[in-house]
C-alpha cells in the first residue's frame, strides 16, 4: 500500500485518483490508520529526496498539498475508530513578521503527517502564543519569521512562556530563513526545521523525547 | 572618474579607478537613519502603489539623498504608478495593489508584502484588467531620478520579473497548482506579463538608462523554485524577449534572483548580461562564477545579509576583502550585499560593507 500511494503522490496525480485509491482501500476495508502510516512514510520519502536535491520547492508544496488532501479526507474514518492523532501543534508567524509562505507548507505536511495544528496566522504577539499554549496545551509550539529583524521575537516568545510557567510543558521548534541551528539554540528552541520536511522529522523527535525535569 | 563612468568601464569588462559599490535597495528605516529624514509612508519593494506625486517625488528625493551620503555608484529605481490608478481595500484594510495582489502592512520594514490574492480560479484571470503599459506614469520616479542625478551616477530602471509577478499575484500555492493542473495558463500569464514588461522597457530605455534589472527570485536555498524544465520551456525564452528589448536600445540587462542559482548558471548566463544578489548563504561561490563566467557576466553582490544583520564589523571587513580578491580583479564586478539593506541589517555593518569596498577595491587590486 505504501508504493502505491507513493507513486500516486510523488507521481502528483490529479486529485481525483488520489480520491478514488482511497475510496477504494477503504470500501475493502483497509485499515484507514494503515493509510495514514503509508503517508507518513511517503512524507520521508519525499523528504528525503527534497534533501538529495531531486525534487523542487513547487514539487514539495504540491505533494504537500496532496497529501493535506488525503489527511483530510481520513480524518472522518480515524475519528470513527478513535485511533486519535499523533498530537497537537500550535503554529505561527511572529510578531512583526507577516511573511506565511513556509509556514503554510510546514503546516500541510504536518496536518499530512496526522498531527492536529492549529494556525494562530501571522504578526502574532508573544501574548497569543502564550494564550494558546494555556488554553490548547499543544505538544509543540511552531515559531516561524523571515525577517532577520523578528527573529528575536521567537526569543521573546520563549521567555514570555518561561514567565508564565509554561516552558517546560510545550517542545518549541523555529523555523524561517534566516534561522540556523546555532541562533535555534541560542534563543532556548528545542528544535529548529530548514524546511518543511525537516519540520516532520524534528516535530517527531522532540516529541519522542522525555519532557526535561525541572 | 565619476560614478556613472566607473560603473560603465564596469558594465564593459574593464577596470574603473576602483570596484563601484551600490545597492538594489534601502529599507525606509535604514534609509531614515542615514539621512535624518523621515518618511512617514508605507512602501513596497514588489509593486508600485504610491499614487500621489508629491509624495513619490518625496520617496525618490529620500533615497537619492541616502544614496549620496552613502556614495552609491549606481541608483536603481522601480516604476510609478500609472497616472490616475487608486488602489483598492479589502474588507480588512489589506491593500489590492495593481496586478491582484492583496497587500498587507509589514510595520517593522514599513512595506507592503504580498499576502493573498484576488484570483479564486484562473478564470478570473480573463475579467481582471490587468495593468495597461501604454499608459502614462509609469516613468515618474526614473523621469525624476534621471533629471536629479545628471549624470553624476548610473541609472538603473528595476523592473519585476514575470514569473515572480505571476507567483506573487496569484499566491505560490495557487501558482503551483495551477502550474501543475492548467500549465498553459501559467504560461499564457507569464507571456502576458513579458508583453508588459518589453513595453515597459521601450519606455525606460528612452528616458536613458545605464541598465535594466529584473527583481523577482528564481531560486530558494536549495535550488530552483519550480523544475528546471519549466524555466526552460516557458521562463527563459520569456527572459530572453526581454533580453533583447534591452539590447535594441544598447542597455544590458541584469537579472536579480536570491537563492542556489547553481543549476540555472549555465542557462543563465546565455541569456543575460550579468547577475545580482549571488547570495553566498545559499552555497553560491562568486569566485567559481567568475571563473567560468566572469568574461561575460557582470556580477553584483555578494556580502550576505544575514551576515549584516548578525556578525561584527571585522567579519564584514573580512568577507568584503575576500569578495573583492575574487570578485573585481578585471572588472564587471560591482559589490553589493546579497540583496539590499534590509531594516534588520547592522547600519555599522552596511557602513563597514561601503568603507572597506572603497578601501580595497582601488584597481589594481592588491589584495
Amino acid at each position: 500500500m505504501s508504493n502505491e500511494l507513493l507513486e500516486l503522490i510523488m507521481g502528483q496525480s490529479d486529485a481525483d485518483e488520489i480520491r478514488h485509491w482511497i475510496e477504494n482501500e477503504l470500501k475493502n476495508k483497509k485499515d484507514p490508520q494503515m493509510i495514514v502510516d503509508a503517508l507518513s512514510r511517503t512524507l520521508m520519502e519525499v523528504g528525503e529526496r527534497y534533501e538529495k536535491g531531486e525534487l523542487f520547492l513547487s514539487d514539495l508544496m504540491m505533494i504537500g498539498y496532496q497529501a493535506s488532501e488525503v489527511a483530510k479526507q481520513l480524518k472522518p474514518h480515524i475519528a470513527k475508530k478513535r485511533t486519535g492523532k499523533r498530537g497537537k501543534i500550535v503554529i505561527g508567524t511572529v510578531g512583526g513578521d507577516i511573511h506565511d509562505i513556509g509556514k503554510n507548507t510546514v503546516i500541510m505536511m504536518l496536518q499530512a503527517d496526522g498531527w492536529d495544528v492549529l494556525d494562530l496566522g501571522v504578526d502574532v504577539p508573544a501574548e497569543k502564543f502564550v494564550k494558546a499554549v494555556k488554553e490548547e496545551k499543544p505538544n509543540v509550539l511552531g515559531l516561524s519569521a523571515l525577517l532577520t529583524s523578528t527573529m528575536n521575537e521567537m526569543k521573546t516568545v520563549i521567555e514570555a512562556l518561561e514567565k508564565n510557567g509554561l516552558r517546560e510543558k510545550v517542545k518549541v521548534i523555529v523555523g524561517g530563513r534566516p534561522v540556523t541551528r546555532k541562533i535555534s539554540k541560542e534563543i532556548g528552541a528545542d528544535g529548529y526545521a530548514e524546511d518543511s520536511v525537516a519540520a516532520i522529522r524534528v516535530v517527531r523527535e522532540v516529541t519522542s523525547k522525555r519532557r526535561r525535569v525541572p | 572618474m565619476n560614478s556613472k563612468e566607473r560603473v560603465l568601464k564596469t558594465l564593459q569588462f574593464e577596470e574603473p579607478d576602483r570596484v563601484p559599490i551600490t545597492e538594489l535597495d534601502v529599507d525606509v528605516p535604514l534609509m531614515e537613519a542615514i539621512t535624518g529624514d523621515s518618511f512617514p509612508y508605507a512602501v513596497s519593494l514588489q509593486t508600485p502603489i504610491i499614487t500621489d506625486r508629491s509624495l513619490e517625488r518625496k520617496r525618490v528625493d529620500l533615497k537619492l539623498k541616502c544614496y549620496r551620503k552613502i556614495g552609491f555608484d549606481l541608483f536603481p529605481i522601480d516604476l510609478s504608478t500609472p497616472d490616475g490608478w487608486k488602489p483598492r481595500s479589502d474588507p480588512e484594510e489589506n491593500m489590492i495593489d495593481l496586478w491582484g495582489r492583496v497587500m498587507k502592512l509589514d510595520k517593522t520594514t514599513k512595506a507592503w508584502v504580498p499576502y493573498s490574492t484576488v484570483f479564486t480560479e484562473p478564470e478570473d484571470y480573463d475579467g481582471f484588467e490587468m495593468p495597461d503599459p501604454e499608459a502614462p506614469g509609469w516613468t515618474f520616479a526614473l523621469e525624476h531620478a534621471k533629471k536629479e542625478i545628471a549624470g553624476e551616477c548610473a541609472l538603473a530602471s528595476f523592473i519585476r520579473d514575470p514569473f515572480a509577478h505571476a507567483w506573487e499575484i496569484f499566491t505560490p500555492m495557487k501558482f503551483v497548482l495551477w502550474m501543475h493542473r492548467e500549465p498553459g495558463f501559467i504560461r499564457r500569464v507569464i507571456e502576458d506579463i513579458t508583453d508588459f514588461n518589453i513595453a515597459i522597457i521601450k519606455q525606460v530605455t528612452e528616458v536613458g538608462v545605464d541598465l535594466v534589472i529584473s527583481g523577482g527570485d528564481y531560486c530558494d536555498a536549495k535550488g530552483p523554485m519550480v523544475p528546471t524544465a519549466f524555466f526552460r520551456e516557458v521562463i527563459f525564452p520569456n527572459l530572453k524577449k526581454q533580453e533583447e528589448a534591452a539590447r535594441r536600445a544598447d542597455v544590458k540587462f541584469i537579472k536579480h534572483t536570491d537563492g542556489n542559482i547553481n543549476q540555472l548558471l549555465v542557462d543563465l548566463a546565455g541569456i543575460v548580461d550579468g547577475l545580482h544578489s549571488l547570495d553566498p548563504s545559499a552555497s553560491v561561490d562568486i569566485g567559481k562564477i567568475k571563473k567560468e563566467y566572469g568574461d561575460r557576466l557582470v556580477l553584483i553582490g555578494n556580502i550576505s545579509v544575514d551576515n549584516l544583520a548578525v556578525k561584527g564589523r571585522s567579519d564584514i571587513r573580512d568577507e568584503v576583502r575576500n569578495c573583492i580578491k575574487i570578485a573585481s580583479p578585471g572588472g564587471g564586478h560591482i559589490l553589493s550585499s546579497s540583496n539590499s539593506w534590509a531594516a534588520g541589517a547592522k547600519l555599522e555593518n552596511c557602513l563597514t560593507l561601503v568603507e572597506t569596498g572603497r578601501k580595497y577595491g582601488i584597481y589594481p587590486i592588491r589584495l
